[in-house]
């Protein structure tokens, strides 16, 4: 039976668990806010947390020779540090965001990957010391004390974190607020291990005092944080789906969201072009769909007399800033859906005389969603035979560059399939309008016909758009572009380099030195860190396969990601606990665990590709969780084979940690965007085969 | 005791590097006026050893340069001075050095060839209505995060797609075009100054005008050569601080100055555009002493757009300029005594148009790029008889 100290410094574990999961998840969405939101930086800011916590636990190993040296007092206040530091690092990005970089402008890959990697540094490397630390201060009493209960006190924190964050915390409070509800219980568990060799009561207080102090501070100070450079903060929310603000200077407001201005309240421009150009080419505007909407567009949209206007936005607390500050007009026909398009129009049976689609550029995957010849083939088959489907991406001004062309012609590539006419128009966004009829380039003339009246096209629209540059936009078309499908999403790579291409940067160097270290790494490693580094990566990849999966299958994933990240996290636990009952069968399980990984991921691109229809949700959270489930089994038995000491439980966790950085990055960055969803799973297999192919050969011997 | 492995060394000090770096955390306690950002400047540099081994169809000797030792040479074209080893390429990525001589590889290439209206250059007080035959090849002196052409400016010319236009052919297109002018324009003007000075003086030949479009980023002797053959420009003036340049624009701000000075020497008409940034340029003493400034050392005369800011290019996460800044900040120039202050990119509002200095009343009507009014007879107000500034007739 576990003595007091134990079961105390187990609930630390738990706890340190709880709070690094929400801390992770807060930091992820604060670099989504204050940096680029596309799955290049997600994936740097999991990498590196992954890394520097499985650098941390190396750092530990020192103290693993000699046991004598972890004591309690450090491990407590080492966690005291670690609730203190989780608020404190988020307002450190927040603060150094501004004085590294210039005030306005966004940020390159290399900048971001540094300022990432050292901003997290602190709170990351104690992270990963803690844990392998926390078994050695046990074992300093008990030394038959098994490393992989420590493991499964910190995935059962890891879990229980995930699931209040995502169906909670997230919901309830802000950043700070939550960082100071998750850090709470991790402050009294320390408190209560906290045993200095004199005047007891009065240290502990102290260094409890002080961090609910850091915790309450920051809280305070939250808003402050957020005031912009220009004007005043006129609103601020964490929705569910990202921080939305509102700055006011002087009369204007202009609506943030993730750090961009997404709404101003005087944009003329935007507001006719995305209204006039596609409502210009018919005559029959009854029933129209906006998915997403621009500042001003209703205004306009009122010109055509519509009947009824179905306007679809994704949050509720969007659309509620966005009529609070009058940036969308309440309009007679007007009728809100809180619904992802995508998803409204799989089940809408109505049909539409106009579908003005106003999203951002495609460079998430969750926005690629709604460029490709899935949905471009909904939106056919919701269209009335003369009506006019119109979305837009970035323009130029005057040239087109390469990236662009590419990507350019990948949309008109795929949204030909379904469009027999398609007209470019370029300005400072390149507006598609496709349709069934050919469509005319005279907007002016036509808008003047139907007696609408415009102050901007009027004016501009024929010393802008010239026939010689429509005519040169439609020429820049190169019909051997993929297209982009649900599938493949080519589009990505494409969007991925115009990233690079805008700040003259490669990825070429990052890529090659991660090749080094890593291969490095793998020639210094065992057979058995090697598996564990192998489930590491095929942890992380499957999750983010699945995450990409649910999406191609549902159209939209929100809410879904919280239950997906949850469950990854919630079947390490139960297999941990099964594989520390059969862990002195060592390399059989090993070898029967990765068989069962790659016959599951079979099964996944089995599926995937012939019954795709048949897959529901609950059969992805079940995958997931039986690939963790498989993953936790092997801790145990890796751990075993690996040697019981302290040493080798630093270099078995540290090989999970730095499996699943890598993991990450290939899969979401390079895997999924450029080859698509089964070559991901296929390359999981692969990865998996070598590690079996590892423990076959393995005759007693490290390599 | 044990000694430190190799590796624990290497993990340890990587860490705690790691851990020294928010140590910055210290800065917002520093001054913040003149450098929000320890970036302090994001001028370009030159770029060693990246130019090409030989030149292309589309090279021409430099049209000043200074030779230095070891084959060396320095561009006295703008005021970066870049000085090329053999086989570097200047920060305008247009210039290299090849065996000791400087040429410039984008002579004839223009990468974008437009016709548009003398109003969207903006030029107001340069005859109005008429058309200007735009072209640009790749390459800038500066580096503004908000650039809107920055697929050129930022580019090599090899890099890029191309017409092939020598000076020859751009005036025959100019006139095929209709146009009564020829715009270097688009990227920065200053950068293919070779192509550009010959082309300009073709375009006298056949009495076509020539604009220059530029944030007046040149040494004075180009400069002066150039207006030899030059009819109007448009300067951007991107704020009155040199910080703020160095900052957003990668430039300094003095040079600029000279090319106003010495426009105006010259006699050549022009018009300054600033972009209001906000945070940067929003700043009412500031304008205030440009206005001083301009009043002092060029006159009330040349007409001032102030431009509404969009988020672009990097700059993408700031709002855009309020209207009101701009109304505001066209009533404050005014009163200081600039005659002529338009808003800019604000479609549909009366600071469009332009109004006599000295009797108030109406003189063009600007619907974008149509004039639905116009009352200048000559180079006079008809009202008053005033002589309004600029190229009418």
């Amino acid at each position: 039976m576990k003595n007091k100290s134990e079961r105390a410094i187990t609930r630390v574990v738990i706890t340190t668990g709880i709070s690094s999961v929400v801390t992770q998840l807060l930091t992820i969405r604060e670099f989504l806010a204050l940096f680029s939101g596309n799955e290049f930086v997600i994936a740097l800011i999991l990498f590196s947390w992954l890394i520097l916590g499985g650098l941390g636990t190396l750092l530990a190993r020192p103290a693993g020779i000699h046991p004598s040296r972890a004591t309690l007092n450090r491990l407590a206040l080492l966690s005291f540090l670690l609730a203190a530091l989780s608020p404190v690092q988020i307002m450190v990005i927040r603060v150094l965001r501004d004085i590294f970089f210039i005030h306005g402008a966004s940020v390159g890959f290399y900048p971001t990957f540094a300022f990432t990697f050292c901003t997290i540094a602190p709170y990351c490397l104690i992270l990963g010391f803690v844990l392998p630390y926390s078994l050695f201060v046990i074992r300093a009493k008990n030394p038959d004390y098994p490393g992989i209960h420590i493991y499964m006190s910190d995935n059962l924190g890891d879990v229980a974190g995930g699931a209040l964050f995502s169906f909670a915390l997230v919901f309830l409070f802000t950043p700070m607020q939550a960082l100071a509800f998750a850090n709470l219980p991790l402050a009294v568990c320390t408190f209560l291990i906290f045993k200095p060799p004199s005047q007891p009561a009065t240290q502990g207080v102290l260094f409890t005092a002080a961090t609910l102090a850091v915790l309450v501070m920051c809280v305070y100070f939250e808003k402050p944080s957020l005031a912009p450079e220009e004007g005043g903060l006129a609103f601020y929310k964490e929705s569910r789906y990202g921080r939305i603000t509102v700055h006011k200077d002087r009369e204007q407001f202009t609506l943030f969201m993730e750090g961009r201005p997404v709404f101003s309240s005087i944009n003329i421009r935007t507001a006719e072009e995305a209204v006039h150009y596609p409502l210009s080419q018919i005559e029959k505007k009854d029933h129209i769909l906006m998915i997403s909407a621009r500042a001003g567009m209703m205004g306009e949209l009122a010109k055509h007399h519509p009947r009824t206007v179905d306007y679809v936005e994704l949050d509720p607390a969007l659309t509620s800033v966005l009529f609070e500050f009058n940036l969308i007009q309440k309009i007679p026909a007007l009728h809100v859906i809180h619904r992802d398009g995508r998803a409204f129009l799989s089940e809408t049976d109505k049909t539409f005389d106009a579908i003005l689609l106003n999203l951002p550029e495609p460079e998430t995957f969750q926005l690629n969603r709604f460029y490709t010849s899935h949905f471009f083939d909904l939106v056919s088959r919701r269209l009335s035979p003369d009506g006019i489907f119109c979305f837009s991406i970035q323009g130029y001004d005057n040239y087109l560059a390469e990236p662009q062309r590419r990507k350019l012609s990948s949309i008109h590539n795929t949204v030909s399939m379904f469009f027999p006419h398609i007209l470019m128009l370029p300005g400072e966004k390149i507006y598609f309008l496709c349709g069934n009829r050919p469509i005319e380039k005279n907007i002016p003339a036509r808008l003047k016909k139907m007696g609408i009246s415009t102050a901007y096209i009027s004016s501009y629209f024929y010393g802008n758009l010239t026939d010689r540059r429509i005519d040169y936009l439609s020429a820049l078309v190169d019909p051997e572009v993929p297209r982009n499908t649900d599938d493949s999403p080519r589009l990505m790579n494409i969007m991925f380099s115009q990233w690079f291409a805008k700040f003259t940067a490669s990825p070429k160097w990052f890529i090659i030195t991660l090749i080094v270290f890593t291969g490095m790494y793998l020639f210094r490693i065992t057979r058995e860190e090697f598996v564990l580094f192998s489930t590491g990566c095929m942890t992380m990849g499957s999750e983010i396969l699945v995450i990409f999966a649910f999406q191609v299958v549902f159209g939209y994933i929100y809410f879904q990601i919280g239950m997906i990240v949850t469950v990854f996290l919630a079947g390490l636990l139960p297999g941990a606990w099964l594989g520390e009952k059969l862990s002195r069968q060592g390399r059989n399980v090993l070898v029967l665990t990765d068989c069962m990984l790659i016959f599951l991921t079979v099964i996944f691109i089995l599926v995937f590709t012939f019954g795709k229809e048949m897959l529901t949700a609950s059969s992805f959270l079940l995958f997931g969780f039986s690939i963790s489930l498989l993953c936790g089994f092997q801790f145990p038995a890796a751990f075993h084979l690996r040697g019981a000491d302290n040493v080798a439980a630093v270099h078995t966790f540290s090989a999970d940690l730095i499996g699943a950085a890598i993991g990450t990055l290939i899969t979401s960055i390079v895997l999924i965007p450029y080859a698509g969803i089964l070559w991901t799973a296929s390359g999981l297999i692969f990865l998996k085969l070598i590690s079996l192919i590892i423990m076959v050969n393995d005759n007693g011997n490290k390599p | 005791m044990k000694k430190i492995s190799r590796r624990d060394f290497l993990y340890c000090s990587a860490g705690l590097l790691a851990c020294t770096t928010p140590a910055y955390a210290l800065w917002p306690f520093s001054d913040k006026t003149e450098s929000p950002s320890i970036r302090a400047s994001i001028r370009g540099k030159v770029f060693k050893g990246d130019a090409p081994d030989k030149l292309w169809k589309w090279s021409h000797e430099g049209f000043s340069y200074k030779k230095l030792k070891n084959s060396r040479v320095m561009c006295n074209i703008c005021p970066n001075h870049c000085v090329l080893s053999p086989g570097d390429r200047s920060a305008c990525r247009s210039k290299v050095n090849l065996k000791g001589t400087l040429y410039s590889l984008a002579y004839g290439n223009p990468c974008a060839v437009n016709t548009d209206p003398v109003e969207k250059k903006p030029l107001y007080h340069f005859k109005p209505g008429s058309k200007a035959f735009s072209i640009a090849t790749a390459g800038c002196n500066f580096r503004c995060l908000n650039c809107q052409n920055w697929e050129i400016s930022q580019s090599r010319p090899e890099d890029v797609r191309h017409h092939e236009l020598f000076p020859g052919d751009v005036v025959k297109e100019a006139g095929r075009a209709d146009a009564q002018s020829i715009a270097y324009t688009y990227s920065e003007a200053v950068t293919y100054f070779e192509y550009m000075i010959d082309t300009a003086r073709l375009a006298r030949d056949a009495n076509l005008h020539n604009l220059l479009i530029s944030n007046g980023f040149i040494n004075t002797p180009p400069l002066l050569e150039l207006c030899r053959v030059l009819d109007a420009a448009n300067i951007n003036l991107k704020s009155f601080r040199d910080a703020v340049y160095q900052q957003l624009n990668g430039g300094r701000l003095q040079p600029v100055l000279n090319t106003l000075k010495t426009l105006h020497e010259q006699g050549i008409h022009f018009e300054i555009t600033t972009l209001i940034v906000p945070g940067y340029v929003d700043d009412e003493d500031m304008l205030k002493q440009m206005c001083g400034w301009i009043l002092a050392h060029i006159g009330p005369d040349y007409p001032l757009h102030l431009l509404r800011f969009f988020p672009q290019y990097k700059l993408d996460r700031l709002p855009p300029t309020p209207v009101s800044t701009l109304v505001r900040f066209r009533e404050l120039a005014m009163e200081e005594g600039i005659h002529y202050v338009y808003p800019g990119n604000v479609p549909d509002h009366e600071g469009n148009n332009t109004y006599c200095h000295n009797c108030k009343k109406l003189l063009v009507e600007r619907k974008g790029y149509y004039i639905p009014e116009y009352h200048i007879e000559g180079n006079q107000c008809k009202f008053c008889h005033t002589i309004i500034p600029g190229v009418w007739v």
